[in-house]
């Protein structure tokens, strides 16, 4: 019956199964950019997010405003007892969000590309054991809460406590270490890093076994306080005494940190994870961005600062006294009506001595086996009327590295390399390995701006 | 269904209940034989609700005996709510639930069950089977309060003001489904602060006050016990003290309120004849004269002071 009155109503419709898929597409879409990768990071997150949400806000807080209202006395006239209560609502609530991790499963698959990294069996336990837990989380506020108000007071300290320090929001790597520490205490950390480690590190749900078995233990104790301290009528008012006793439904979860902390790699498991989702993401944007034709960078989709910079790099003349600087910057409008160009400027400022000072920007990349044969490549360029060279280093070391000089005018114009710069001078196959495009700008000192867009194979 | 023994389905002796340091129950008695209409009558916290709900086994008394059913409340709630049906002062149920759904979900909770079809049927719902509960109106709801009360075809049914904050013609509507109950010999217990209710529905009533039983008996038999007898509502052409009116034979008491004498009288025709005789004595002239008899709240004010509703 709670099922079909939940289908009735439009708001807990909403809540239940439209709002979870929104918070899908914000983190996958936000967070992780469409990046397959970064959404299988942040799968976890969501469904705990969305097991979290049926715990305290759907569960817990429908048994206190069942109470307030006054619709649990007329059951209580009924031979049923509390455990038959609080049972049937714990089962409702499971049964109504099982929808919706399917719901979320089959979005992500469809609209994100991502590969459910487990079984569905594992998905399934992953998932009961989580909304178990959760379920005990809202059903002891419940219990001990005497009015709506109380138990918002609870919840939403415990919530915000749980949804930013457990990694649902915020990956626990880059929180602060001793933040990290204390999220070990937490149980959302439980079910989110479980998530990840299983999805992302390909590890198997026995690895996490202790961590289900605490969820476990806290949701049976959060069913055991909600039995007993089931309440029929807002008039019955719960003792100090029971609030007191309900603080150690904890317990287990202060075992379970002190355990962890324990242990010692606890942080760089979680750290280890983060980082492999970062390489699969920045591989992926790569070959993302190699997808539209044979275009190499265009700059227009946004792009974190952190990733544009691992594949462009400044690097100067070096030494302790060189002067020059160069910085990388994304610059509006770009080549051919595109919206962004990356901007490499800089000075050039010669150390004391006979070298004349440089600076210079490299781009990494690679060729696919998609991309075929050796090929050319070509670039929209415009500056400021000052000479730049661009050379192609290949993977392995050759004698001699052809060099082409250019002088960008104020107009967008293309500087195009031969397609002989991406053979290797052994003759086999060029896919496969790193190539550095290399454009630098060493005349007379001074200042210097290149802008650069439309990098791409021809 | 009616029990067929004759002993009593519902004993309560010597009744305590406190709440801090109000004393809800001062030791009530009172006994409902099988097939009785029994109505707790009495003003706004006097115990009826409590004294109820003890016999539902939703409180616990703090001492005294109760058996209901043959059973402790306290004790076997669980069998006897099998055999009781219960109707709460107001009845909430989930606003999306329908009024079919309500019945069949609750008569889902017992081991025998009522049609539900005749409950929808005699309770006047069968056009409303499919409406939402926040769609009801208040007669609706309490209809379907009633309905549920009956959802498992009990023995003993225990109705808590079951017309409180309707309008008079819902509260008749309301009065003729529950003498069907009396018709099928069904045992109820009812709790009302209405007069009329009490009269026309219960056999006996028991009238509460502070906690305590202060009367109890037929409505005839405690109105009949009354001192203050008939009441005549008389109006005259010239005023006269009251206290006059009140030496007249047969005159229990006499009151003035906006020009209209209350007269009390037992016995009435003599009290008339007097009247009258007073009357052309006096070179007065009688306009308007109602004869009512006594009620339970007459009953109620001799034995407090105070009106029920007050």
């Amino acid at each position: 019956m709670t099922i079909r009155l939940v289908m009735r109503t439009k708001v807990a419709l909403f809540f239940t199964f439209l709002f979870p898929i929104i918070f899908l597409f914000v983190y996958s879409g936000l967070f992780a950019h469409g990046n397959t990768a970064a959404v299988i990071y942040f799968f976890g997150p969501v469904v705990t997010l969305n097991i979290m949400g049926s715990g305290f806000w759907g569960l817990g807080m429908q048994s206190v405003m069942q109470r307030e209202r006054g619709s649990l006395r007329r059951y209580r006239l009924a031979p049923i007892g509390s455990g038959t209560m609080v049972l049937s609502s714990l089962l409702a609530n499971y049964l109504l969000g099982l929808p919706t991790i399917g719901l979320l499963v089959l979005s992500a698959m469809a609209f994100f590309r991502m590969p459910l990294r487990m079984t569905l069996l594992t998905l399934l336990v992953l998932v009961t054991v989580g909304t178990f837990a959760f379920a005990g989380f809202g059903l002891t506020i419940a219990s001990i809460a005497n009015t709506m108000q109380e138990a918002q007071v609870y919840n939403n300290v415990i919530w915000f406590a749980l949804l930013f320090l457990s990694g649902v929001t915020v990956p626990l790597p880059m929180l602060p270490h001793w933040i990290q520490r204390f999220a070990a205490f937490l149980p959302a950390t439980y079910l989110v890093t479980s998530f990840q480690a299983i999805m992302v590190r390909g590890e198997s749900l026995f690895a996490h076994g202790a961590e289900m078995l605490v969820l476990l233990v806290s949701g049976t104790s959060g069913l055991l306080f909600a039995w007993k301290l089931f309440r029929w009528e807002k008039e019955e008012k719960i003792s100090r005494r029971a609030k007191l006793l309900s603080l150690s439904f904890v317990i287990p979860f202060l075992v379970m940190g002190v355990w962890m902390n324990a242990r010692g790699n606890l942080t760089a498991a979680w750290a280890d994870t983060f980082s492999l989702m970062s390489r699969a993401s920045s591989a992926q944007e790569e070959d993302t961005t190699r997808a539209d034709g044979n275009l190499l960078e265009d700059f227009e989709s946004p792009q974190e600062p952190e990733i544009l910079l691992k594949r462009w790099q400044i690097s100067t003349d070096g030494g302790a006294t060189a002067h020059s600087l160069g910085e990388l910057d994304v610059v509006s409008p770009g080549a051919a009506g595109t919206t962004h160009a990356l901007r490499f400027k800089g000075r050039v400022e010669p150390a004391p001595g006979p070298d004349h000072g440089y600076v210079a920007v490299r781009y990494t990349f690679s060729l696919t086996p998609r991309d075929g044969g050796p090929r050319g490549i070509q670039f929209e360029v415009r500056g400021d009327s000052r000479l730049f060279q661009v050379k192609i280093e290949p993977p392995t070391s050759a004698p001699a590295v052809p060099t082409l000089s250019f002088v960008p005018d104020s107009d967008w114009q293309t500087v195009r390399l031969p397609a002989a710069w991406l053979a290797k001078p052994d003759g086999s196959s060029s896919t496969g390995t790193t190539w550095v495009l290399e454009i630098l700008a060493d005349g007379p000192p001074g200042d210097f701006k290149l802008d650069l867009d439309e990098l791409r194979l021809y | 269904m009616p029990n067929e023994n004759n002993s009593a389905l519902v004993h309560v002796e010597d009744l305590h209940k406190r709440y801090g340091n109000l004393e809800a129950l001062r030791g009530i008695t009172f006994e409902i034989k099988p097939g009785e209409v029994f109505g707790l009558l009495g003003p706004n916290g006097a115990g009826k609700t409590t004294t109820i709900e003890i016999l539902e086994g939703l409180r616990q008394p703090d001492s005294g005996t109760v058996t209901v059913c043959g059973m402790d409340p306290a004790r076997e709630k669980a069998a006897l709510k099998e055999r009781i049906g219960a109707q709460l002062q107001a009845t909430v149920l989930p606003d999306k639930i329908r009024v079919e759904e309500a019945l069949e979900l609750f008569a889902g909770f017992y081991r025998q069950s009522a049609s539900i079809e005749m409950l929808l049927e005699r309770f006047g719902l069968a056009e409303k089977r499919r409406a939402f509960f926040e769609k009801l109106s208040g007669g609706q709801r309490q209809r379907l309060a009633l309905a549920l009360a009956l959802v498992n075809n009990p023995e003993l049914v225990l109705l808590d003001e079951p017309t409180v904050g309707l309008d008079a013609q819902l509260r008749r509507d309301i009065y003729a489904l529950i003498e069907q109950f009396h018709t099928e010999g069904r045992t109820t217990l009812l709790t009302t602060h209405y007069i009329e209710e009490a009269e026309r529905l219960c056999d006996r009533v028991a009238i509460l006050d502070h906690g305590l039983v202060i009367a109890m008996g037929t409505p005839r038999e405690l109105v009949q016990s009354s001192g203050k007898g008939t009441r005549l509502e008389v109006r005259l052409a010239q005023p006269v003290l009251p206290d006059r009116l009140k030496q007249l034979d047969a005159v229990v008491d006499c009151r003035e309120a906006e020009g209209t004498y209350f007269l009390h009288a037992q016995p009435p025709a003599r009290a008339v004849a007097a009247l009258i005789r007073f009357l052309e004595a006096e070179g007065n002239a009688l306009l308007d004269l109602h004869i009512t008899p006594p009620t339970l709240e007459d009953v109620f004010v001799e034995m407090t002071g105070r009106r029920l509703e007050e």
